[in-house]
């Protein structure tokens, strides 16, 4: 007793949380991150390594079955927490940390109830939104072998959801482009995934790690609050008098923020390390002398980075017609190609932002727009970045489809009533 | 590094005593706490976080954390497949540390020792695939096949590597690789082999650049349904692997014990080290290599390279017996 309550409290002095962002959440998300590091807590890549669940913001409604789902897969000792404003973040963490330490109050919490298969799934119906796909997702490797002797038995072609494995769905099959038959997942990828846009949903289905369909969208959409990265543009337009050098800092912020994700989706942890540094202490109000070496030291080790051009060219290619056609605008039409293009020009407009601020290049034309594109227009920029993400995706790989959706990066609040849409339309 | 002969008879490596062999594991477990323990503090000061004592004991308290952690129960998992699959990883790393010479002395002294660390290592394969596929979820399910594909592309540059160093020593013996670097360490005439084990050690212990199979675009994958005692098992494993790379790195290229003044095992520690510590400051330097484009590398540049490298050693072999400055 005294020796596992002594390794709890060892344990649980340095917890891994796991960040839940939801949209409208931002401003906590951020100031959840830097708190961590500030602290030295690691960051959860899923539940299963969690000990702390940080929902940061308010969960919306249809997103409170999926929160619910990756609390049931963070094994004991464990936490969870919320913080619906970035105050509340370091008080959070302080309460978390000593619950998780606490073996009387763990031990009065167990058992933790597993996870219930899930029902009415089939494979040919793909998945709930579910919260990570983790918890054994809709269907079952574990179901293959089945599979393959009730194919044996029974004839070639399966339908779909005829078998059965410890409660589950087994997957179906189909042709795949090599011509084989292969099981077929239906998996969603979101809401929750480490570097993952917050509520966007991919729902995907898979053969082997190759994604041969693919339906995007956003969960959690309600129009609380409005897009943390538009604000300065929002109270332009709301007449409040628009700050060049605010515009200019969020929006180096907003794509330092973007350019941290893909860097971490690319497994490049220091350059993602370095990226959100900076993007943290951009928004932090660094004085602009000394953040414009830093910003364009980091934008040229990235944008020149060979091995990165190297994993990523030739993915994910979107040329400007089809851009414009989605309604694509901003930095991802300005690239006018691939995923390796599109973070080069995150890249150069950090770069040029940076030096805006330092006062060393005249304020852009350009800088008025905000980081996805210009707010004219019908609808917001992310909705056209969601809208090419299923043309973009069939036919990637699992990694290339995540690193795709990162050099894209949609940001739900834009798609918010009270977001970008409202900008233009009062 | 021309010696006088007394001075390199002290390279010939001997048998240790038998329970020596249950000094292996703690001593591999040492400098993989050494080795973690680094990556932690160079993780902390690229966050720009504060730099502690708890910072270098993160991998101490990491096993506490994990000790005390609930095991998760995913729905029809396969559940002595996927616990095999997680404890073989460490245990393959204690095995293929067995023929590893430390200072003068060395546990096994078989006769194919570069082979058995070879087969060690192959036997990842097996153990993290199964792991992957066990847990019964898909991040994890992808995981493991990646860890194969990984494997496909990395396995026949390593092997010829280790082929280079067995050839340049006409012997399988990991002692004998040692004596035959008396007057000029391997690492210097065999860089291209040198450099691609050197990158075959990220790829079986699936870190850095070859973090593929436990990607975070995965969220883990290997690792993403593993908590408790199985996640300490599986990430324990992976730096036993990279440890048991680094220690097997010194007998092969970098001429064992030999140095001057220090005795045997302090070079050996010493040079185990100098590897780790490049291996761990270099990566979180690169970004993490897909498989589909390492395969590509491997198969048309590195096996290319490294044949050319293996006959360039075995004509110098045939022609001089060796290289001798």
């Amino acid at each position: 007793m005294g020796l596992t309550q002594a390794l709890l409290r060892v344990g649980a002095a340095r917890p891994h949380v796991m960040i839940v962002s939801v949209p409208g959440g931002t401003a906590v998300r951020l100031a959840a991150v830097a708190e961590l590091r500030r602290r030295g807590w690691p960051a959860a890549l899923s539940p299963a390594d969690a000990d702390v669940l940080l929902v940061a913001g308010a969960v919306p409604k249809d997103l409170d079955d999926p929160v619910e789902e990756v609390w049931r897969a963070v094994p004991a000792p464990r936490a969870r927490m919320q913080a619906a404003s970035p105050d509340e973040v370091a008080a959070v963490l302080d309460r978390a940390g000593s619950l998780a330490g606490d073996l009387s109050r763990q031990r009065a919490a167990l058992p933790v109830p597993r996870d219930p298969p899930d029902e009415g799934e089939g494979p040919q119906a793909g998945g709930g939104p579910a919260g990570m796909q983790m918890p054994g997702g809709t269907d079952m490797p574990g179901g293959m072998d089945m599979a393959d002797e009730m194919g044996m038995a029974g004839g070639m072609d399966m339908a779909g959801g005829m078998g059965m494995a410890g409660g589950l769905p087994v997957a179906s099959r189909g042709e795949d482009r090599d011509g084989l038959k292969l099981d077929q997942l239906h998996v969603p990828l979101g809401p929750f995934l480490p570097d993952w846009p917050a509520g966007l949903v991919v729902r995907v289905t898979l053969q082997g790690d190759v994604i041969q369909h693919a339906t995007a969208g956003f969960l959690g959409v309600t129009g609380a609050g409005r897009s943390y990265w538009y604000e300065p543009w929002l109270r332009a337009a709301a007449g409040d008098g628009a700050d060049a050098d605010e515009a200019a800092r969020r929006r180096l912020a907003s794509h330092l923020d973007s350019l941290g994700r893909f860097l971490a989706v690319a497994g490049w942890d220091l350059a993602a390390a370095t990226a959100r540094r900076l993007r943290d202490e951009s928004l932090a109000g660094a004085p602009a002398a000394t953040l414009e070496p830093a910003i364009r030291n980091f934008a040229r080790r990235v944008g020149r980075s060979r091995v990165l051009a190297w994993a990523t060219r030739g993915l994910g290619v979107l040329t400007p017609g089809e851009a414009v056609a989605a309604g694509v605008g901003g930095p991802a039409l300005r690239a006018g190609g691939d995923v390796c293009a599109r973070y080069r020009q995150w890249c150069a407009e950090v770069a040029e932002a940076a030096a805006v601020l330092a006062g060393r290049s005249p304020t852009d034309p350009g800088m008025l727009e905000g980081p996805r594109g210009p707010l004219a227009g019908q609808s917001a920029p992310s909705a056209g970045l969601v809208a090419v993400l299923p043309g973009l995706l069939a036919g990637a790989e699992f990694a290339a489809a995540r690193l795709i959706i990162a050099s894209l990066d949609p940001d739900a609040d834009e798609l918010a009533p009270a977001g970008v849409g409202a900008a233009h339309g009062g | 590094m021309n010696w006088p002969r007394q001075e390199w008879e002290r390279l010939m490596v001997a048998n240790a005593p038998p329970w020596a062999v249950l000094l292996v594991p703690v001593i591999l477990a040492g400098f993989a706490f050494a080795a973690a323990a680094a990556d932690g503090i160079l993780t902390a000061r690229a966050a720009g976080g504060r730099l502690t004592g708890a910072v270098a004991a993160a991998p101490l308290a990491e096993v506490a954390r994990l000790l005390t952690g609930q095991r998760r129960v995913t729905p029809a998992e396969d559940r002595v497949l996927w616990r095999s699959g997680l404890i073989a990883v460490p245990v393959a790393a204690a095995l293929a540390a067995v023929v590893i010479p430390f200072g003068s002395v060395t546990v096994s002294r078989m006769s194919v020792g570069v082979v058995w660390f070879n087969a060690m290592e192959v036997l990842t394969w097996a153990a993290v695939w199964v792991a992957g596929w066990g847990a019964n979820g898909t991040l994890s399910l992808v995981g493991g096949y990646r860890f194969v594909a990984q494997g496909l592309a990395y396995q026949l540059p390593l092997m010829l590597a280790l082929i280079c160093a067995a050839a340049g020593a006409q012997s399988l013996n990991v002692a004998q690789v040692v004596t035959a670097q008396a007057h000029v360490w391997f690492a210097v005439w065999m860089p291209a082999a040198f450099a691609v084990y050197l990158a075959a050690v990220y790829a079986f212990s699936f870190l850095g650049p070859f973090s593929y199979p436990a990607g975070r675009d995965l969220a883990g994958g290997v690792m993403a349904e593993l908590s408790g005692p199985d996640r300490l098992m599986l990430q324990a494993g992976r730096w036993l692997l990279l440890t048991a790379g680094a220690g097997m790195a010194v007998p092969l290229f970098l001429g064992g014990g030999a140095g001057p003044l220090l005795p045997a095992w302090v070079w050996s520690a010493v040079k185990t080290l100098a590897v780790l510590a490049v291996l761990v400051w270099a990566r979180r330097r690169l970004p993490t290599i897909r498989a589909d484009r390492y395969a590509e590398l491997a198969w048309v540049v590195l096996i290319p390279l490294t044949i050319v490298q293996a006959l360039v050693v075995s004509l110098v072999v045939l022609t001089r017996g060796g290289v001798q400055l």
